[in-house]
């Protein structure tokens, strides 16, 4: 028995993938609360783009 | 109340993934990780020199598993030690983190030391909630942690995957056990996450105090985690609250879970294959068991990228069986029973193997015993296991032979060799919270 396999759609995943890039972008700003949040953001949103099997990056070295 | 509890998957595309498409899915996480540790660490990067590998020579994850040693958790605290606390393992700048955690120490070797990048700790939390949800915990639960909260890692990751589910989670760490029963009724908590041994322990408490947590609790699921859990004892805590006892088993070294019991096979517990390559390997020739044979779990995490951990030689005891054997839809492969035992653990007693959770199987058959404790000793030249049980308080001093006897001659027919079997007073034997040690060996 197996249960409902909900997918996401093409759109979704184009808005992850953007969500991602521009959260990355936000982790380098010069205001501190802003760059910890988006630091902190981007570290769930890998993990859900991981666990859909989508992207996967190890990226906190390039950190400045 | 209704305790039927929801199904499904917490990130349906990789638990359901075909095959095929899964061991793509780790071989380019592996190929990543590789990479990574080669760039990054000293410690991986001299191991690959040593026996001549770098990521771009390895074809396959067979050939990974072919030509990487296997890493001992000795290796890892002396290169720890070179440096400490992380030594030369770190892959990232320690100062990534944002987390440390570290092994308790207790058997008196060194700490195992670890930390989490935030990138990392939202992983170990995720892991954590694919656990969770496929055991049927939702936004709605309201969680208790009965946990300490230090430095160990414990039920850390759990705490935050509660959270991220959206659960009411309410940390019990400085609570002693009757504050524990009382805040399950008051709080109608549906969700307890503790040790087994500690689950059976505040339902003693509960019945102490006159609880009748079947009854008056809303308990559904209690999730298991820190120790081997026999079946006789998720049926003991399954009992005792009128719920669900779900196992997971993860370390330190791991920094999250790596397994979790489906609710649709009793003691199947899926291994998050998306996330690690798990190995199972005989101790002795160290060739891969077949499917539904005992052997040592070796782990390789393709989750983080602050410390890697390549084939890593848990000790852990396992029996792998298929997917297919479980009906609940995964393509992961899961372990019959969870954790078996530790393989240093194992004995054998005059011929005939051993290992204490199988003394535990035993006890938990006997709801009249509350606690018990086994020691292996020489007797007149021979290995004999000595186990002292202690009665559950009320009963009769005159039903202790007949409690005895019986005992002991139950684990003569599951276990095959005769214990010494002494019975000791109310309150004699040591209780745990974490980590229960009921098993010395004298003879060693």
């Amino acid at each position: 028995m197996s249960h409902p396999v909900p997918e996401l759609s093409t759109a979704e995943i184009k808005t992850l993938r953007r969500v991602y890039a521009d959260l990355k972008r936000l982790g380098e700003s010069d205001v501190p609360a802003v760059r910890a949040a988006a630091r902190a953001a981007l570290a769930l949103v890998a993990q859900a783009l991981n666990g859909q099997g989508l992207d996967y990056e190890l990226y906190s070295h390039n950190w400045k | 109340m209704d305790k039927t509890l929801p199904r499904g998957y917490w990130n349906p595309a990789t638990e359901t993934m075909p095959r095929d498409r899964l061991r793509e899915l780790q071989w380019r996480k592996l190929q990543s990780q590789l990479e990574h540790a080669q760039a990054g660490s000293p410690f991986w990067r001299e191991r690959m020199d040593a026996v001549g590998i770098s990521p771009g020579k390895i074809k396959s994850i067979e050939d990974f598993q072919a030509r990487m040693p296997l890493l001992k958790r000795e290796e890892i605290t002396a290169a720890e030690s070179v440096a400490p606390p992380y030594g030369t393992l770190p892959s990232v700048d320690p100062s990534l983190a944002i987390r440390h955690h570290q092994t308790s120490g207790t058997s008196g070797a060194l700490p195992v030391r670890t930390f989490d990048t935030a990138r990392d700790w939202a992983w170990a939390a995720d892991m954590w909630c694919t656990g969770l949800y496929g055991m049927g915990i939702r936004a709605e639960d309201r969680a208790a942690v009965a946990f300490g909260y230090g430095m160990f890692i414990g039920f850390w990751g759990l705490h935050y995957a509660l959270e991220k589910i959206g659960c009411t989670t309410i940390a019990t760490g400085s609570f002693d056990s009757e504050k524990r029963v009382q805040l399950l009724l008051d709080q109608s908590i549906t969700v307890l996450a503790c040790t087994p041994t500690y689950a059976l322990r505040l339902a003693l408490t509960a019945r102490q105090m006159g609880v009748d947590l079947v009854k008056d609790g809303s308990v559904k699921i209690v999730v298991s985690s820190g120790e081997p859990r026999p079946l006789g004892t998720k049926r003991a805590i399954e009992e005792s609250f009128g719920a669900f006892c779900g196992d997971t088993a993860g370390m330190t070294e791991a920094a999250t879970i790596f397994m979790f019991e489906c609710p649709e096979g009793e003691g199947g517990t899926h291994i998050i294959e998306s996330d690690y390559i798990e190995e199972v390997l005989d101790p002795e020739t160290l060739k891969p068991v077949d499917y539904g044979q005992l052997g040592v779990r070796v782990m390789t995490s393709l989750g983080r990228e602050g410390i890697q951990m390549f084939r890593y030689w848990t000790n852990d005891l396992v029996v792998r069986r298929p997917h297919g054997d479980c009906r609940c839809g995964r393509t992961w492969d899961f372990y019959e029973g969870g954790i078996q035992g530790r393989h240093d653990d194992m004995r054998k007693i005059r011929g005939v193997w051993f290992m204490p959770s199988m003394v535990e199987d035993v006890v938990r058959g006997f709801p009249e015993i509350d606690e018990f404790q086994c020691t292996l000793r020489m007797m007149n030249a021979l290995e004999t296991l000595v186990i002292q049980i202690e009665p559950r308080a009320g009963i009769a001093i005159g039903g202790h032979v007949d409690l005895q006897s019986r005992f002991q001659q139950e684990v003569k027919r599951q276990l095959s060799f005769t214990p010494i079997v002494e019975v000791v007073g109310s309150g004699v034997l040591p209780r745990f919270e974490l980590k229960a040690k009921r098993f010395k060996d004298e003879t060693r």
